[in-house]
């Protein structure tokens, strides 16, 4: 790569969007502008909502006692609000003793006027105080009196009638009139109660013996950086991604449009040049927009907490730790956005495409909000979470956590960030998408072309489909299917899932979209094509199965501890195993009937389509993730994609799907045998001892470390093996590794 | 200088599925010499070009430019051509003077022989009152000289110029083609796609007619004309499709 031209491509980029004048609104006027008139929105709003007086009818003010009195002139008494002078807030009309009685002929038309009067914001709240309110208070009160004996029978029996607050939760303004009557009648109600202690020459804390006393422990700083450390890294990422995505839209999809695209790419500047250029350029615009939008932020937000009595200004350190993770971050979404703008074939396609992006964002950056969701290992794990975890730590003062987390968090983030950059790359060096047309679509043509115009293998799109069209069956037969009581139903299930799940669709896909099902399903004898050559791959498929199976076992303890299962998952899982029946019918239900099923979905049809994109590790990839994804528990995905790894690479290694089923059935055979045996297997076979150990939560067993290095020793050489088998490459990686290799033997 | 060997190139397409943009085309266009590429609209010149220029890759087939490869050997290929489009492909936020300065340091043109060949281009091409003018502010005539300025920049040995009269005025369509034609005495290799016969039959010393993805004739303007009775290129082009449609129905359905 010659930085020259990415130099040179940057600064023209650059000096392109600063004579924009939208991408300078958006950059510079927008933040600038933006949170002081949110600021002073938001005082305006809340003045408005909060000091406004709202309007009180009460009925039946006369049944309220004299003593002590609940009113003052017109309003509520000064006493009982938290300041005397809010009594103005609560504007009181009082409902006419004879117009009550008027009323009281017909009760239900009475409440449905009352009612009406709410809803048309005549009135924010009704308060009804009932008959015989004040005479039962008083009753109380003189039981009570000192002079008389106690009768506490007599006490109990008075039943004093509730005073009614008819309000409405739809209307904020009545929702607020209802608290503030609420708090009002329970100062009132507290002070009866202290006057009726006092009557009955009971002291206070017979009541309330105890009030806790509370201590925030808190520094003051800290507790201030508990609010920021929510909402800097919000607004960061947020900010970040919306930054980057205007002007990838306008250097990508605008360029395009504007024709001015073709003439760079046959400018000597290369693809990846070009794509350099415009990732620095959109990171440059994503880290100033985030960076401007956190200035603003930060000083208006600071001046408007600091009215509050309880807030202070960011952490010092806060723009330092926000700067550094802002490099990353702005890299990741700038490539992100660059590889959609590419695809984009104008600014306004461009734009549509944002909204699919903030919704598979948000939830990312959203989940560190959640109650509970620390930084640990398992979501340092998570792209985007681990990021805002981390600078939630740092803000906060953790170090040492930071410390303990930081390494994970940066290794995802960079790698997230690499294959953004490489998507994007890719995207660029795609005819399909540099040169896409607009055309109309027609389904019916579509399909008939599709018929006609089949390869002896399928297309990518073609494989990306049959993933797709997997997981929704398999989604929404999820919901159809009930879950199973029983080993019977469990079998039952899962070859009726394997079979019309997973085997049909990838089966029909490749009769009637291929030419060739034979090699499209790779089936036909391993790598070399003599009968000895292709015992010798299976037998080797076998053994990397049992060598791999150890290493595997370990992995998923790992991914356990890191994402523990649900004790309610672990059950269901526990269970579903239970009233076993003999070993073989485990084995065929279990290890037999996916082997066969997956392998021809996964390492048959799709990973053959995603072998036209002409990397072959892609497409092991790509064909792994779908296998992963399709077990519908996350642990369980995670370990899976792995295993679809190395079953993927032993497919194109061999060119033949039989090494791989035999792989997955010994894989899966494996796991059932483990899963059967016991401290009473162990005791009837002393020999196991030295193969298994119990796993660490001391359910189940696994192989000991000792067996694990043993076997993933051996398991390299049989990987060295499988890497040195001549496989057959696809047209498509053929002409890249042409193309590789002559870009390295060109002269710089 | 060109040589395109049985070139085919097919996509996929949404509506219509694989789609032969290209059939077993093979030319060869020589220094010295305007070739010209004369065809209807979707008659695969485009994509000819485009894979002359490296923005595409052929299905198969060959394609060497000044004996570099079009597949292996991109960067190179990139070195010797100059591009002007249908389109233009100027950048509306760049002055002229940026724009062409800006391809020429994207070539490493040393700074003292990169503005003098500006200084020369802007005077032969009469941009020298458009030197400041942002792109967004130009006409079309203006634009594809500013177009033509930036792809001779570099001095490049071939030059492809796609439909590049295309919404051009007379006067600033005569300009465009009293440039090509003095490339040609310049010893460069001019392929000169066009749809127009007038142009053709005035500039291009060997013409090649494409419809549909294949040349139908290819020679020069006496050798074809020598093919058809009337003596006429536009009755020949005419007469030469009607010919292919009714021979291959089913790529005129497609």
């Amino acid at each position: 790569m010659n930085w020259s031209n990415v130099r040179l491509i940057f600064q023209r980029e650059v000096r392109d969007q600063l004579r924009d004048r939208r991408t300078l609104f958006m950059i510079a006027v927008l933040p600038v502008v933006l949170y002081p008139m949110l600021g002073m929105s938001m005082f305006q709003v809340a003045q408005f909502v909060r000091e406004q007086a709202t309007k009180v009818l009460v009925v039946g003010e006369w049944r309220t006692p004299d003593e002590p009195a609940l009113f003052e002139e017109n309003h509520f008494a000064g006493r009982w609000y938290d300041k005397p002078s809010n009594s103005r807030l609560l504007e009181l009309d009082f409902l006419p003793e004879d117009k009550l009685a008027e009323g009281e002929a017909n009760v239900e038309a009475q409440r449905a006027g009352w009612r009406q009067a709410i809803d048309q914001g005549r009135y924010d709240a009704v308060l009804v105080f009932p008959p015989d309110f004040a005479e039962k208070l008083t009753e109380l009160r003189k039981t009570l009196d000192g002079e008389r004996p106690k009768e506490l029978e007599k006490i109990r029996r008075i039943n004093i009638p509730k005073p009614e607050i008819l309000y409405s939760s739809t209307s904020e303004k009545s929702q607020i009139t209802e608290d503030r009557i609420e708090a009002v009648l329970g100062r009132w109600n507290a002070e009866m109660g202290r006057e009726n202690l006092a009557l009955g020459h009971l002291p206070e804390n017979v009541a309330q013996p105890f009030v806790p006393k509370r201590e925030d422990l808190a520094v003051e700083g800290h507790r201030d950086a508990r609010l920021w450390s929510t909402v800097l890294p919000f607004l960061l990422l947020i900010w970040a991604l919306t930054g980057a995505f205007y002007p990838a839209v306008d250097i990508c999809a605008g360029e395009k449009e504007r024709g001015t695209l073709e003439t760079l790419l046959c400018s000597p500047a290369e693809r990846i040049e070009i794509v350099w250029g415009k990732l620095l350029t959109v990171m440059l615009f994503s880290m100033t927009t985030a960076v401007l939008n956190l200035i603003s932020m930060g000083m208006t937000g600071s001046f408007v907490l600091s009215q509050l009595p309880k807030f202070g200004p960011p952490p010092p350190l806060a723009p330092i730790w926000l700067l550094v993770a802002l490099v990353p971050v702005s890299a990741m979404f700038s490539a992100l956005c660059l590889a959609l703008a590419a695809f984009a074939r104008s600014s306004k396609e461009g734009q549509y495409y944002l909204m699919p992006l903030v919704l598979v964002t948000l939830p990312l950056v959203m989940l560190p909000m959640a109650p509970g969701v620390d930084l640990n290992l398992g979501n340092s794990l998570i792209p985007v979470t681990g990021i805002v975890l981390l600078l939630r730590a740092m803000l906060e003062g953790n170090y040492q956590q930071a410390l303990i987390f930081g390494p994970p968090v940066i290794v995802v983030t960079l790698a997230c960030c690499l294959l953004a950059i490489r998507w994007a790359v890719d995207q660029f060096n795609s005819e399909s998408v540099l040169f896409r047309e607009s055309e109309r679509f027609d389904l019916k043509l579509w399909l008939r072309q599709l018929m006609n115009d089949r390869e002896d293998t399928p297309t990518v799109a073609g494989a990306f489909f049959c993933g797709v069209l997997i997981l929704l069956i398999r989604f929404f037969m999820g919901f159809a299917l009930p879950q199973p009581n029983s080993f019977g139903e469990l079998a039952r299930l899962t070859v009726v899932t394997q079979l019309v799940v997973v085997a049909t669709p990838a089966l029909l896909m490749a009769i009637m979209l291929t030419r060739s099902v034979r090699k499209t399903l790779l089936l036909r004898l391993p790598a070399g094509g003599s009968l000895a050559s292709s015992l010798v791959s299976l037998v080797a498929a076998v053994l990397l199965a049992f060598c791999v199976f150890p290493a595997v076992g370990w992995f998923g303890v790992l991914v356990e501890q890191l994402y523990p299962l649900s004790p309610a998952v672990k059950e269901s899982l526990d269970g579903m195993l239970k009233g076993t029946p003999d070993l073989l019918t485990l084995i065929l239900v279990m290890a037999v009937a996916p082997a066969i099923c997956e392998e021809l979905a996964f390492r048959g049809f799709m990973l053959s389509g995603f072998r036209h994109m002409g990397h072959k590790w892609r497409a092991i990839v790509l064909s792994s993730l779908f296998f992963g994804v399709t077990h519908a528990i996350f642990q369980q995905s995670i370990v899976t994609f792995f295993i679809g790894m190395v079953i993927g690479y032993v497919a194109v290694q061999t060119s033949s799907l039989f090494p791989c089923m035999l792989y997955h059935v010994t894989h899966n055979s494996l796991t059932v045998l483990t899963s059967r045996v016991n401290d009473a297997t162990l005791a009837d076979y002393p020999a196991l001892n030295y193969l298994l150990a119990k796993s660490p939560d001391g359910t189940g067993m696994m192989c000991n470390w000792q067996i694990t290095l043993v076997a993933g020793a051996a398991a390299v050489v049989l990987f060295l093996w499988f890497r040195q088998l001549p496989y057959a490459k696809s047209p498509e990686e053929a002409l890249q590794e042409a193309i590789e290799q002559h870009a390295s033997h060109a002269p710089t | 200088m060109i040589h395109a060997d049985h070139l085919h190139k097919e996509y996929a397409d949404l509506r219509r599925g694989k789609l032969v943009a290209l059939g077993d085309v093979s030319f060869s266009a020589n220094a010295g010499e305007i070739f010209g590429l004369l065809g209807p609209n979707g008659a695969g010149k485009t994509t000819a070009l485009r894979i002359i220029s490296t923005m595409l890759r052929p299905s198969s087939g060959m394609v060497t430019v000044n004996g570099y490869d079009v597949v292996t050997q991109p960067s190179e290929v990139r070195h010797q051509i100059g591009f002007v489009s249908v389109n233009t492909g100027v950048y509306d936020r760049m002055t002229a003077w940026e724009m062409v300065e800006y391809f020429g340091r994207l070539f490493r043109l040393k700074e003292d022989l990169l503005r003098e060949r500006m200084e020369s281009l802007f005077t032969r091409l009469k941009m020298n009152d458009i030197r400041d003018v942002l792109g967004a502010k130009m006409s079309t005539g203006m634009k594809q000289k500013v177009s033509v300025a930036r792809a001779l920049v570099h001095d490049p040995p071939v030059l492809i110029f796609d439909e590049a009269t295309n919404g051009l005025d007379v006067l600033a369509a005569r300009a465009l083609l009293e440039t090509v034609a003095e490339l040609r005495s310049n010893g460069k290799c001019v392929i000169f796609s066009t749809h127009i016969m007038r142009e053709a039959e005035k500039l291009c010393d060997r013409i090649a007619i494409m419809h549909r993805g294949h040349i139908l004739t290819c020679g020069t303007l006496n050798e074809l004309r020598a093919t058809h009775p009337d003596d006429d290129l536009e009755e020949l082009f005419f007469h030469l499709i009607s010919e292919h449609d009714a021979e291959f129905p089913e790529t005129v359905a497609s």
